[in-house]
């Protein structure tokens, strides 16, 4: 995407996001907090006050919609850029940082005893983002038989991994309850299970980089 | 992978090739036709072939197996 573009976005995502603070505002300060507050919507009936809250949220949910359907048309024309030039897709290495969002997964540990959400400790998924770190620092290689036979290795080795890790780690939780709580066995499964998906996900580009890299450490230029 | 000696260096040099002009020609990476040359990448029957051909010699002189 062209830089113009990406500032049009992000002022129109900054629009949105105003016209929303305006209207919260509007609503706290002229509106009884309607719409604002929880509030029984069985029982809704409208008035023109209700108005600049109904449109920012409408803004605000067609943005979503329009940052989802922009995500998707990326996806896709990155999809038909790596078949047609056979060059593998092109990712920023910054993407990596994303990693950094699995450590939101220890939220887990604060939030379960307080509200009994074990969702948190899905977020241990992102760790599978450092990843890109490695497959952006081979985004846009030639595609050739030797790369995609070391993809290929890389992704038999990293199932191999995963698999044994799944196996074995449900083998042991399995065996009974953890620590007297069949709760803490279910959460130990939550947590290896997202784990090992992040490592899914973070291997067969780590793996693929270093096969490459340990074949650049030899080579003689002529 | 199989054992074998590599001739490629010799019958590109000969075609006064550089790597890079050769991995263009037969579609790969420069360090693809470096793995080659040190026989250390045991290449597809397509690449073989191609590269036969742009080196212009026989298959069997460039991959010796045993």
């Amino acid at each position: 995407m062209k830089k113009n573009k990406v500032k049009l976005w992000a002022g129109c995502g900054i629009f949105c996001i105003a016209a929303m603070v305006l209207s919260t505002w509007y609503a706290v300060t002229f509106n009884d907090s309607r719409l604002v507050v929880p509030m029984d919507f069985g029982s809704y009936s409208f008035i023109p006050q209700d108005l600049p809250m109904l449109l920012s949220v409408s803004l605000f949910g067609l943005y979503a919609l329009a940052l989802c359907f922009l995500l998707v048309r990326s996806i896709r024309k990155n999809k038909r850029d790596t078949t047609r030039t056979n060059r593998s897709r092109r990712v920023h290495p910054r993407l990596g940082f994303l990693g950094l969002l699995g450590f939101l997964g220890f939220a887990g540990f604060w939030a379960y005893p307080a509200t009994g959400d074990v969702s948190p400790f899905l977020f241990f998924l992102f760790f599978g983002f450092f990843g890109f770190f490695y497959e952006g620092k081979m985004s846009g290689t030639l595609m050739d038989e030797r790369f995609r036979e070391n993809a290929a290795r890389a992704q038999l080795i990293t199932y191999r991994t995963t698999f044994s890790i799944t196996l074995l780690a449900l083998l042991i939780l399995c065996q009974g309850k953890l620590l007297g709580s069949l709760e803490y066995t279910l959460i130990a499964t939550i947590i290896v299970l997202s784990l090992t998906l992040a490592l899914g996900m973070f291997l067969p580009e780590y793996l693929l980089y270093r096969y490459d890299h340990d074949d650049r450490i030899e080579e003689g230029e002529e | 992978m199989a054992e074998f000696a590599c001739r490629l260096k010799k019958y590109r040099q000969l075609k006064n090739l550089t790597q890079e002009q050769l991995a263009e020609r037969v579609g790969v990476r420069r360090e693809t036709i470096m793995r080659l040359e040190k026989a250390q990448y045991n290449p597809s029957l397509k690449l073989a072939i191609d590269i036969s051909r742009a080196v212009e010699a026989p298959i069997e002189e460039i991959f010796i197996f045993p």
